[in-house]
């Protein structure tokens, strides 16, 4: 169909997508153009907010080797936003004051990512196109342009309220506040990470959170945001007349998927573009779409694939965006080789386990995550721990021996037992208590030797042989060694020795 | 050691040195009741008609061999006929074998049991560092170390007096194992003398990469080091920026919190400061990057080359480090030459005093070797010298069917060990104990073996095998004589990486502690390699970025009632068990191989501990007692490498190799398990 690959997006998706393909670039089987509207080539976004809270640098979002890209041929077209696409022509236009004004291709890529969403605030324009006009002091947290405003207020400890208790809300409140900030968490919902977290791990969050000295307003209505007479934030007014103040608002109210180039290029949009399992969002397999902007969704009644994915909408989530870039990859490749072979398809749903990247708060969920364990509905059963004291709390969901869901706070090592399983369908121990008990100090503890084990592993020597040695008139641990080779190897045993030395060898004098 | 003669034959007694300090552990203790077994092998014994095996003397075991050889070379090429070597010969053998396949026998095709041990982490060395020494410091190095990163290790079972040199550590609480077992190297960090992090099998790689990411985006990396003695940083960080520890969790089950604070606890003072790695991270389908990894990790650090601080290999077998740097390996000549480079050829033909083209290219690794026995265009008549392939190989069931296709096998070994029972002509040879030469320890130095008691009478040393074989087969230049091997070695080693030039018998036998490489300009040696340069002719040590987007994940557990299964080793056995399942106490400690299982894997099958078990992967089944254990990941099983017969564990892993190294991926095999539903005796 033709060598040109446009790829539309540069963000961590579209980075995967080329990073495939960098071989067949460079053996000069495809021609690859990426345009991307910010003046950067691709970053991390998921480390963004390591960035705004000061912990890390630039350097570490970078994802992309730009000398190896240019050298094997990629064209990078940047602080190019791209206005509209005429499939007909197979041109994509670029907005004014572009490097070029437009882009020919033969196969399109859309990979434009999700927007903040600005809610409808007294004080500040909700249009999305306006998010650069925001108040000082008020600001969304998608690049690290916006993150410049939290690292000067994180670094002279300043006031932050975040509006929004999701995962990004609570990730970048929990940040700044182990960096030292005064912080307050604005949350619509009756408890923090509705979506991730029923309401009993909820209550107990919001508690670790105040226990961390992290200030939590949930259900709660912001109404306006107030300025100072310079135009600077000022604080947030909730509708009970509640003014929280501080020196910076980050607005953590979701995203929302970028659908207006496809749409206008007459493309079917929904939540997000919509693209068959096949990640194609035309008819001729000519354009695609992945990452945060795709939602993967046949069209077709009788696809056995797709009826799981209905109503989820675009994952939002990094892992399956990868994964998606990684498919078409290979989609491509096989394109470009001829081979006949038919694929494996997408999974047919992708993970979308939630792990909160924080220092002094573990949590992590994923899947299923409702349900009680008195109630046991069509073959599911939910298993419960909870510690209010030691704020630790463990649920997980089971569908035929199958993990399908969990939620997990303060148990560490069992978030991530919890999230391998629920991530490749592995066997789940028929004790679950098993599980639990990984944070338990009996978990590292090798536990006390019993008296009559071996004594000195490296050369097998019982104690009681020791014992007798003692006995025998040995006075030291050379000299246990010359008659029994303990403490011979690797001398771990040899403090033992000299205890038993210290208290047989006192009693046989 | 040092071994006394006595009236009840020979006494072991531990000798002070510095990689030991006098400590040895029961394998060594009890080496010596393996000199006089009743059922060593004393003749040749060659396969009859109807299947038996025949004594038979010297001349008529050669004489039918050199009939064997020249039939399989006249019939299908010179290529048809192999040598399959042990990385426990010593240098000399190992030197003599490699120069008698390439000019004796005018073949490619010789590879050694160091593919399954130590190429991944050599592959990654050379790539990293420009040379490839297990420890490019002495071990004594480690004994100020305050923080020791140990990477699929268990030493405190596999050389256990090895332990002692992490005594400092261990008490700053610097002791960082990781093992997806609680491992007795692992129980070494309870009570706060370290960390133990117990990763899924086969997530080595991501979990490398996490600690790196740490290192870079929290500014803990040594940008000074980094700047003056090493490139690639700007490939390098892209690539690890993807990194971030909540993503390693998901891979790794190594909770986020632990990954960092690793990372700080590396970074918090280099100087002292140690990453070592063995086979549970290198025996991996990606085991050269997981090395590579760990070597970017350390540069990063700034470790490599510094005073007190480095990274380091731990090499398995007895001559695992001298056997890969003589000529054993399939792409390699002497000296650690590339056989592929028409400079490292010319100077080893010269030194052989033969034309450069008489030198055969590069053959086949180990495994693509085995796999090539009996077929069409591959080797029909083997030689198998100190190795138990149909224990140590991956899937042992295809490497026997293929040892059974082949038109002549001679094994030579100390016991008829299983590989024996598929020979056509077995041959006895000397032990340890009854021999000269030498052997190049883990740190790149050179010791000399010395003979201690006569070797029982009628038994050749494979040195005069390959001098009498050479003179029958009408080609000149091999003896005999050990210390006139080496001084040959030591002249085709001269400029190579693995330079000997300058070491003698007579130096070591003063006592002198010499490590490669060891020329005139510099005859003192080496102990620290890279305290100056590495051994790239920039002199700077590469970071390569490694697990790149293309790289498939680790198998992880596969269908329903899917397993993980790794394979190790135990205290009280040495490799395929040849030798220790014969020592009383030890086979009387271990009698036969256990399945670690989990005991809420074994409840969910209704295994109870001593069931026998069936454990099935994609090429095979073993048949194995379980032995129920929490010190092993629920989702993982783990079998020791001992055994033969039905309790194999190689019959379940996979012939699947590193694209890099040829390493078999030995640690990480999908398998279910069950309790076989037999009849009458269930």
């Amino acid at each position: 169909m033709g060598d040109r690959l446009l790829v539309v997006g540069f963000g961590p998706v579209a980075v995967r997508l080329v990073d495939e393909l960098l071989p067949e670039v460079a053996a000069g089987r495809l021609r690859v153009t990426v345009v991307g509207a910010e003046a950067r080539p691709g970053y991390n976004r998921v480390l963004v907010g390591e960035y705004a809270v000061g912990r890390t640098d630039h350097e570490a979002l970078e994802l992309v080797d730009e000398p190896a890209w240019r050298g094997a041929g990629v064209e990078l077209i940047l602080g190019a936003p791209v206005t509209w696409v005429d499939r007909s022509a197979r041109v994509a236009h670029l907005a004014p004051g572009s490097p070029v004004e437009e882009v020919g291709y033969d196969a399109l890529v859309l990979a434009v990512g999700a927007r903040a969403n600005v809610p409808v605030l007294r004080g500040i324009n909700p249009d999305p196109a306006a998010v650069a006009h925001l108040p000082r002091g008020v600001t969304v947290l998608r690049t690290p342009a916006d993150g410049d405003q939290l690292r000067a207020v994180v670094a002279r400890r300043g006031r932050v309220v975040v509006l929004g208790g999701g995962v990004l809300g609570l990730e970048l409140a929990l940040a700044a506040h182990e960096q030292g900030c005064d912080v307050t968490v604005v949350h619509h919902r009756p408890w923090l990470l509705t979506r991730s977290a029923d309401r009993a791990a909820g209550a107990m969050l919001e508690a670790v959170l105040a226990r961390a000295g992290v200030h939590v307003v949930a259900d709660a209505i912001a109404r306006e945001v107030v300025l100072h007479e310079g135009g600077d934030f000022a604080g947030l007014r909730l509708a009970d007349g509640q003014l929280l103040a501080g020196d910076l608002l980050i607005l953590a109210c979701g995203t929302t998927p970028r659908t207006g180039v496809a749409a206008g290029a007459g493309l079917r949009v929904d939540r997000g573009i919509l693209v068959n399992h096949d990640l194609e969002a035309d008819t001729e397999g000519r354009v695609f779409a992945i990452g945060d902007c795709a939602e993967v969704l046949c069209a077709d009644p009788t696809c056995t694939v797709c009826p799981p994915r209905r109503g989820r909408g675009p994952a939002g989530l990094i892992g399956p965006g990868w994964q998606q870039a990684q498919w078409l990859a290979a989609r491509i490749r096989r394109e470009l080789d001829s081979d006949p072979e038919p694929m494996e398809p997408l999974p047919s749903i992708e993970s979308d386990v939630i792990r909160l990247k924080a220092h002094s708060v573990e949590f992590a969920a994923a899947g299923e995550i409702d349900g009680e364990p008195w109630e046991s509905p069509c073959g599911r059963s939910v298993a419960l721990w909870a510690d209010a004291a030691a704020g630790s709390l463990a649920k997980l969901v089971l569908r035929d021996d199958r993990l399908v869901g969990f939620i997990a706070l303060g148990l560490p090592r069992t978030a991530a037992e919890l999230g391998l399983r629920y991530g490749d369908g592995a066997e789940v121990p028929a004790d679950l208590s098993v599980l639990l008990r990984l944070d338990g100090p009996d978990a590292v503890d090798p536990g006390s030797p019993s008296p009559t084990a071996t004594l000195c592993r490296c050369a097998g020597v019982p104690a009681e042989d020791v014992t007798a040695a003692i006995e025998d008139g040995c006075r030291s641990v050379a000299e246990i060694g010359a008659a029994t080779r303990a403490g011979t190897g690797c001398g771990g045993c040899r403090p033992v020795l000299q205890q038993l030395l210290d208290r047989d060898g006192a009693v046989a004098h | 050691m040092t071994l006394t003669t006595t009236p009840d034959g020979v006494r072991v007694e531990g000798r002070e040195f510095p990689t030991n300090r006098g400590g040895l552990c029961r394998k060594g203790w009890t080496a010596a009741e393996l000199l006089d077994r009743p059922d060593r092998l004393g003749t040749p014994l060659l396969r009859t008609e109807d299947g038996t095996f025949e004594p038979v003397g010297w001349d008529v075991a050669l004489t039918r061999w050199v009939r064997e050889l020249r039939a399989a070379r006249a019939t299908h090429g010179a290529d048809a006929v192999g040598v399959f070597g042990g990385a426990s010969l010593t240098n000399e053998k190992a030197y003599a074998l490699g120069k008698f396949v390439r000019l004796g026998l005018g073949s490619s095709r010789v590879d050694y049991n160091g593919r399954f041990c130590m190429s991944s982490a050599a592959a990654a060395g050379n790539r990293s560092f420009g040379v490839d020494r297990g420890l490019p410091f002495p071990v004594t190095d480690l004994d100020d170390a305050h923080t020791v990163l140990l990477l699929g290790s268990n030493v405190a079972d596999t050389m256990p007096p090895f332990v002692q040199h992490l005594a400092e550590a261990r008490a700053a609480g610097g002791l960082l194992v990781v093992d997806p077992r609680r491992s007795a190297t692992a129980d070494l960090t309870a009570d706060g003398q370290g960390t133990h992090l117990q990763p899924l099998p086969g997530t080595d790689l991501a979990l490398l990469q996490g600690l790196a990411h740490v290192v870079l985006a929290e500014g803990l990396a040594d940008h000074e080091y980094l700047a003056a003695r090493t490139t690639g940083l700007a490939q390098l960080r892209p690539a690890l920026n993807q990194w971030w520890p909540e993503r390693v969790e998901a891979v790794t089950g190594v909770p986020a919190h632990r990954i960092r604070e690793v990372a700080r606890r590396l970074a918090s003072d280099p100087r002292g400061t140690y990453v070592l790695t063995g086979r549970g991270v290198e025996q991996h389908a990606d085991g050269t990057d997981t090395a590579t990894a760990a070597i970017n990790l350390a540069l990063l650090l700034g470790l490599p080359g510094g005073e007190r601080s480095g990274y380091g290999t731990l090499t398995g077998q007895g001559n695992g480090q001298g056997a890969r740097e003589h000529g054993l390996k399939a792409d390699q000549l002497p000296g650690y030459r590339s056989i592929s480079d028409p400079a490292d050829r010319a100077a080893v033909a010269a030194v052989w005093g033969v034309a450069p083209e008489t030198i055969p290219g590069p053959g086949l690794p180990a495994v693509e070797l085995l796999a090539s026995l009996g077929r069409p265009g591959g080797v029909r008549c083997l030689w198998v010298n100190g190795s138990n392939i149909v224990v140590s190989a991956p899937d042992v069931a295809a490497v026997a069917a293929g040892l059974e296709r082949l038109d002549f096998l001679v094994v030579s070994d100390f016991f008829f060990s299983e590989t024996a029972a598929h020979a056509d002509l077995v041959l006895p040879v000397r032990q340890w104990a009854e021999e000269e030469g030498t052997m190049t320890n883990l740190e790149g130095r050179v010791l000399r073996r010395r003979r201690a008691v006569a070797p029982p009478p009628g038994l050749v040393g494979e040195l005069e095998i390959i001098a009498e074989l050479a003179r029958r087969l009408g080609v000149e230049g091999f003896t005999d004589d050990p210390r006139e091997v080496f001084v040959e070695l030591a002249a085709a080693s001269a400029g190579g990486r693995a330079d000997y030039s300058a070491i003698t018998w007579d130096r070591l036998d003063a006592g002198e502690a010499l490590h490669w490489p060891c020329r005139p300009s510099a005859p003192e040696g080496s102990p620290r390699l890279f305290l100056e340069r590495f051994a790239h002719p920039d002199g700077r040590a590469r970071l390569v970025p490694v697990g790149g987007p293309t790289r498939r994940p680790a198998p992880g557990p596969g269908p329903a009632g899917g397993l993980v299964l790794t394979t190790g080793r135990w205290l009280e056995h040495y490799q395929s068990g040849t030798q220790t399942r014969r020592v009383g106490s030890l086979a009387a400690a271990r009698p036969e191989a256990r399945l670690q299982v989990h005991p809420a894997t074994a409840a969910a099958r209704s295994i109870a501990d001593g069931d026998v078990v069936e454990v099935t992967s994609a090429v095979g089944s073993a048949l194995v007692r379980a032995e129920l254990s929490t010190a092993v990941r629920p989702d993982t099983v783990f079998l020791p490498m001992h055994f033969g017969g039905e309790a194999t564990a190689n019959l379940l892993v996979e012939a699947r190799t590193d694209p890099v190294s040829g390493m078999p991926d030995f640690k990480a095999t999908a398998v279910t398990l069950r309790r076989p539903v037999a009849g009458g005796s269930a």
